[in-house]
């Protein structure tokens, strides 16, 4: 308790000082809570996408039963297959009907014979996909073979730009926050140079001295992390509609707040051992003490 | 008791604060540490305290070597001394009751036990009634008496105090020194005080180590001291 008491005496000396370091914290987590989202977001998106089929082979009308139970031990064979799915002429009539339901014209004249059957092949991992194109689209009994491949790959981009640029940004950014601990605190340490060298002198053990110090710093690491947390919360709560209308089919809210309540003690315990680290640095060059 | 065994200080500038210091005090001892300014009575003191460190030579304190205790076990060493420092070293933004209550604080007393001891002391040196006021507000006695408080608070077995009626009217540092002898003899509190008031030395016919140039040039049980 009485060590609370001093953290928020030491904040209120200099207020100027614990809100700019303060703010630093806040403004690293809340752009790292960002990349964060965006991240596992990307995820989730490139989850859903692997989740399809991502190689759907057409027959040929005159393709045999025999011949197609090859292609499919062939695929099987290679590895890379997660499922391959057979989608017969009536199959694949029934998933037509189904998805026109609304559009009677567009019923009226088709039947089975108007349709290929085909394979849905879903991949163990998004950079099979060529290969397998490449092992069904050689074979005479294969019409066409379509592929996502090239929104997978943008995907598999897109996500590790964002996680890289992510590792790089939000690093600077607690680098900065990191030097304004070490600045704040150390001015701190110099505007109690009397205090700290009375209490030296009447037996005060260097921890003693230190833990205020300490404790300032694993203070704004926190309160930098709750803040950023809420914001992104807050953020999310805001935006999901248009967030959702944006992503159509692939289903991500509600988050759960247990994402938000990991975010905030991942964050909180970084922050803090930030702010700590910080401190100590700031220690170990100011105080100087005999 | 306090021993020091062929103690010699030089500072990196060459100069030589002390040289050569055999001395031997008792506990519950009184000694009046006198001799000019510049004459090592300082630097003896805080060798004591480990503030600084001698070139050469023992310190004793009840048969410990104090120079071979760790860096990390000083602040034990400094509890069991309590020191009125000449620039006194309050706390300007603290009260009187806030400053006399640090080395209790230090040593994490719970805040009853702070209350009921600083209030104890605040009295025992006629200051309670201005326990809230602050340092600034007070009179060079009052600040002395302050200071002196804060050193025996935490009832140290040693109480070192260096130049305490320094700026003070003759009758006020007859007090400050008679609040210390009254220290010494009640609480059996071994007092070494530095001082170049003859008047005050000769007052009070206690133990006196003459010291001139960083050398013991008389050490007399019932002494006299004439200013240089």
């Amino acid at each position: 308790m009485r060590q609370i008491k001093k953290t928020v005496k030491l904040l209120r000396r200099s207020p100027y000082q614990a809100l700019a370091a303060g703010l630093a914290m806040t403004l690293t987590f809340f752009v790292a809570s960002i990349f964060a989202v965006l991240i596992i977001g990307g995820q989730i998106v490139l989850n859903y996408v692997e989740q399809r089929p991502q190689v759907i082979a057409f027959f040929k009308d005159d393709a045999s039963q025999t011949k197609i139970n090859d292609i499919i031990a062939k695929v099987k064979s290679t590895g890379l297959a997660k499922d391959v799915k057979y989608v017969t002429k009536e199959e694949a009539l029934a998933i037509y009907r189904e998805r026109n339901k609304d559009e009677p014209l567009l019923l009226e004249s088709v039947s089975a014979d108007f349709l290929p059957a085909s394979i849905d092949i879903s991949v163990n991992k998004a950079g099979d996909i060529g290969a397998v194109t490449q092992a069904v689209k050689g074979e005479p009994e294969i019409e066409r073979v379509i592929t996502p491949q090239n929104l997978v790959e943008q995907l598999v981009k897109w996500t590790s730009t964002i996680r890289a640029g992510g590792i790089v940004f939000v690093t600077a950014l607690l680098a900065i926050s990191f030097l304004i601990i070490i600045m704040v605190v150390g001015m701190r340490i110099a505007l109690r140079r009397d205090e700290i060298s009375i209490m030296n002198l009447v037996g005060a053990t260097k921890w003693y001295i230190a833990r205020p110090f300490l404790a300032e710093g694993a203070v704004y690491g926190v309160i930098g992390a709750s803040i950023s947390t809420f914001l992104i919360y807050a953020l999310l709560l805001i935006y999901s509609r248009s967030i959702q209308n944006f992503l159509g089919p692939i289903q991500v809210f509600p988050i759960s707040p247990l994402f938000f309540i990991y975010l905030w003690v991942g964050e909180a315990l970084l922050a803090a051992a930030v702010g700590v680290s910080g401190a100590a640095i700031a220690l170990y060059r100011y105080l100087k003490i005999k | 008791m306090i021993q020091f065994e062929s103690v010699t200080k030089k500072y990196p500038n060459g100069q030589i604060a002390l040289e050569d210091i055999d001395l031997k005090i008792e506990d519950g001892e009184f000694v009046f540490l006198v001799g000019p300014s510049g004459a090592g009575k300082t630097s003896l003191l805080r060798l004591f305290t480990r503030e600084i460190w001698p070139s050469a030579g023992r310190i004793l304190f009840n048969e410990e070597d104090i120079l071979k205790i760790p860096s990390s076990k000083i602040p034990y060493l400094r509890r069991k001394i309590g020191t009125v420092f000449q620039d006194f070293k309050l706390l300007l933004t603290r009260t009187l009751f806030e400053n006399v209550a640090v080395p209790l604080e230090v040593v994490s007393k719970s805040e009853k036990e702070i209350e009921e001891t600083v209030s104890g002391v605040l009295e025992k040196v006629g200051l309670l009634e201005k326990a809230d006021m602050f340092p600034a507000q007070l009179s060079g006695g009052e600040v002395q008496r302050t200071a002196i408080a804060r050193a025996i608070v935490s009832k140290p077995s040693v109480l070192l105090a260096d130049e305490p009626t320094g700026d003070l009217d003759p009758k006020t540092a007859l007090s400050i020194v008679k609040l210390l002898e009254k220290i010494n003899e009640e609480d059996k509190t071994t007092v070494i005080m530095a001082t170049h008031n003859a008047q005050i030395v000769n007052h009070f016919k206690k133990r006196v180590v003459y010291l001139k140039n960083g050398k013991i040039e008389k050490d007399e049980k019932e002494g006299k001291y004439e200013a240089d």
